[in-house]
């Protein structure tokens, strides 16, 4: 995201402080971006949905207290949507879904030597499935929805360097499984 | 055993996001609640000077009470002297 950009938002963001409606062009921009999010996280359209309009309820009730921290206004959004899926998981005491796409997962994996097929699928799913589920998060973040360090470290109130630790150790195991090769950018 | 399930989904999300996209009824949804937050910081203001009252007029029926005793018994002393 450019400077431009960000001083757009936030040009808009404190139009909406004042003016609710003038939200509605922010909601309408991350949208679908917050929606797959939560869908990714919960796998059900129908709580994807509801999670989603909570999230952007959230958003507008505490945009007055927002205050402009180094990073774009959607990192807050998925704050707030990270949030509401926790809190969705806590009520419901069950176990926290990752549903991911399978061609952003081959996107995301490059096979250097092997044809990519149902059994790779599956054991991909078994190492995930094993990964520690803040470890998931971060990858998740980073590579689903190519957030930078920055924004993951403000997204889930931990340090930049503790995310770039996270996401190093979780490659380095990949890797390590399964002779691939990670697209990844710093 | 971890905390999370992973699932593999063939198909992209997004179409089905248009059937929930509806800034109207968010829009609806944050004015509800702020409207019943207003009433709910009225309710709790209006009983925490409630509270207050109650406290001062207990405060006073209690000085009084005080004071008449202490009277009665400064006259009692008085007249016993007398």
């Amino acid at each position: 995201m450019t400077e431009d950009e960000i001083r757009r938002e936030n040009t808009i963001v404190e139009r909406s402080k004042s003016d609710p409606r003038a939200f509605g062009e922010l909601y309408e921009k991350y949208f679908d971006r917050i929606y797959n999010f939560l869908l990714r996280q919960t796998d059900d359209e129908d709580t994807a949905g509801d999670l989603c309009s909570q999230t952007f309820v959230n958003a507008l009730h505490h945009l007055p207290k927002y205050q402009f921290r180094g990073v774009p206004f959607s990192a807050w959004l998925y704050k707030i949507a990270t949030n509401e899926v926790n809190k969705f998981w806590r009520k419901n005491k069950g176990k926290k879904i990752f549903s991911l796409e399978e061609i952003k997962v081959r996107e995301l994996v490059e096979r250097s030597d092997e044809v990519w097929d149902e059994e790779i699928i599956q054991r991909l799913l078994t190492y995930l499935k094993d990964l520690p589920t803040d470890m998931l998060q971060v990858l998740e973040l980073r590579f689903f929805e190519d957030k930078d360090f920055r924004e993951i470290a403000f997204i889930l109130d931990i340090t930049e360097s503790g995310a770039k630790m996270r996401t190093y150790r979780a490659l380095d195991k990949l890797r390590q499984h399964f002779n691939l090769k990670v697209k990844y950018h710093e | 055993m971890s905390n999370h399930e992973i699932r593999m989904r063939r198909k992209m999300a997004g179409r089905g996001a248009d059937r929930f996209r509806n800034y109207g009824d968010v829009l609806q949804r944050h004015e509800r609640e702020l409207r019943l937050k207003k009433i709910l910081r009225v309710f709790s203001m209006v009983f925490v000077i409630m509270i207050v009252v109650m406290l001062i007029v207990i405060v006073v029926r209690i000085e009084r009470r005080f004071d008449k005793k202490s009277n009665a018994t400064r006259s009692q002393v008085d007249h016993r002297f007398r």
